[in-house]
């Protein structure tokens, strides 16, 4: 046994990252939990690569078959429910604690110097796992998910100069077609896995590089700050979160399984009540509010690039608020807060 | 010498990036004329609509009070929804973000910043044409 791991030491000298995750240690402070959002993120996005290459094994990503074989997979193949329905809920899942995460670092200003890039690849990630629920909505081929598709792939369509070449790239010419469904499949099972993968590669090594955020006023007053061996008590922490967390998302998944609706037809009219996964809501109901001429810009242009703006600032958030522990700084967090109201407020909105 | 390299590495990989951007593209043009068959569309009652295929979009035949017919790309002019036409109200609707046009297509209520495109018919023995405005044949 001995001799065996000294031939893959030798091989592979991976003895400095053991001896790494055994130094390795995370502060204990009150806010704590942030640093179990980030690795419950893994345990979803394992999911998903499970379920989805599960998936994949019956689903048939062209016009005529996509919607028929949906339905084989909820209704023939043995289990085929409840994969389909774990895997849409864990992407909801996902997302979700891509956002508490995203903005409980924001609140705490984990992003400060010199965490800017791990902040930056996290936003990415967010709009990687938001473009993930966007092309998987559309697979399923039902009548909702062609019209969110429509306009989801119209949206960019707003932005001047370049706009009306995405949304051509997205559809695979000028509308929602056969071979936009294909390629939205490319897009879900071959591209942005890669693309997840190679930002999810750099924002951990980040992570490790620069060890855990220490909340902002110890850094100021340099306070000791207790913590916990990441080996083994994290990682034991961490599991009972993994093992709730299943828990939860089987019940979920049981109990509320995703419906499929008729084949969608690119002929029929818009059905009533569409709407887009949750997490687009905040967006959709800004859409909605604006009128179609502001002044004399189209409403939805100035909508697009309103919503665009917001994105770079969220992007580029440490590196405005670069005064973290002073007076602008609070100024930051306030912001923060009031991003959030919106989203909240709007996807309430959009629900009543 | 290694901006020179970098370059030429750097002016390869762009010129690969051409026929990938092309190849992305697939040809398609909406079309110029449609036909259809008149016997379809000869019997609709005044004041109401049936869609018929404008390529890959649908498009709308509406029969008005004096048995003449109009024709509309049946395409939100907002996001690109399919609009459907609702004969009890006279209105044609978008049920993505609520937009009403009028009987005629104008625009007039929600977020829609244009009419719906309007198409040119003509009777070609038993044969209904629907065309692009301007188009010539």
């Amino acid at each position: 046994m001995k001799r065996l791991r000294f031939w893959f030491e030798d091989r592979l000298g991976t003895a400095p990252i053991f001896a790494f995750m055994r130094k390795k240690d995370v502060p204990r402070h009150k806010h704590s939990f942030l640093y179990y959002t980030g690795s419950s993120i893994l345990l979803f996005l394992i999911i998903q690569i499970v379920t989805g290459i599960m998936l994949a094994l019956y689903y048939k990503p062209t016009l005529e078959q996509a919607n028929a074989s949906v339905a084989r997979i909820m209704t023939e193949i043995p289990l085929g429910w409840i994969i389909r329905s774990v895997h849409s809920w864990s992407a909801s899942f996902m997302i979700a604690l891509v956002m508490i995460h995203l903005v409980g670092i924001a609140l705490v200003k984990a992003y400060r110097r010199p965490r800017e890039a791990t902040w930056m690849t996290g936003v990415l990630l967010l709009v990687v796992s938001m473009l993930f629920g966007f092309t998987g909505y559309l697979l399923p081929w039902d009548d909702l998910s062609l019209s969110a598709t429509k306009v989801g792939t119209d949206i960019p369509k707003a932005i001047p100069v370049i706009g009306a070449w995405v949304t051509k790239f997205l559809r695979g010419g000028d509308d929602v077609t056969g071979d936009t469904l294909t390629r939205f499949f490319v897009f879900h099972v071959s591209v942005l896995p890669l693309v997840i993968f190679l930002l999810l590669a750099v924002h951990i090594f980040l992570v490790q590089k620069h060890g855990m955020s220490l909340p902002l006023k110890a850094e100021v007053k340099k306070a000791r700050v207790p913590s916990l061996p990441f080996w083994p008590n994290f990682l034991l922490r961490e599991s009972v979160a993994w093992l709730v967390f299943f828990g939860v998302l089987v019940t979920m998944a049981v109990m509320f399984a995703p419906s499929l609706g008729p084949a969608a037809n690119l002929l029929a009219p818009a059905p009533s009540g569409i709407k887009p996964e949750w997490y687009f809501l905040f967006l959709f109901q800004t859409l909605k509010i604006f009128p179609a001429h502001v002044l004399f810009v189209s409403g939805e242009t100035l909508a697009v690039l309103l919503i665009l703006a917001a994105g770079i600032v969220f992007f580029a958030l440490p590196l405005i608020d670069n005064r973290p522990a002073e007076k602008k700084g609070r100024f930051f967090v306030g912001l923060v807060y009031a991003g959030l109201i919106y989203a909240l407020a709007l996807t309430v909105w959009s629900l009543l | 010498m290694n901006s020179l390299l970098g370059g030429w590495l750097g002016a390869l990989g762009a010129s690969l990036l051409s026929p990938i951007i092309k190849f992305a593209f697939p040809p398609y043009r909406e079309p110029d004329e449609v036909k259809l068959p008149l016997a379809d569309y000869r019997d609709l009652a005044p004041n109401t609509a049936k869609t018929f295929p404008w390529g890959n979009k649908p498009g709308i035949l509406k029969k008005i009070e004096d048995g003449s017919l109009q024709a509309f790309v049946a395409v939100c002019s907002h996001l690109d929804c399919n609009v459907a036409y609702i004969s009890a109200q006279r209105k044609f609707f978008c049920a993505c973000h609520e937009g009403w046009y009028d009987e005629n297509g104008v625009n007039i209520a929600g977020p829609p910043p244009k009419p719906l495109r309007r198409l040119e018919i003509s009777v070609d023995g038993e044969e209904l044409i629907i065309r692009r405005p301007g188009f010539k044949g």
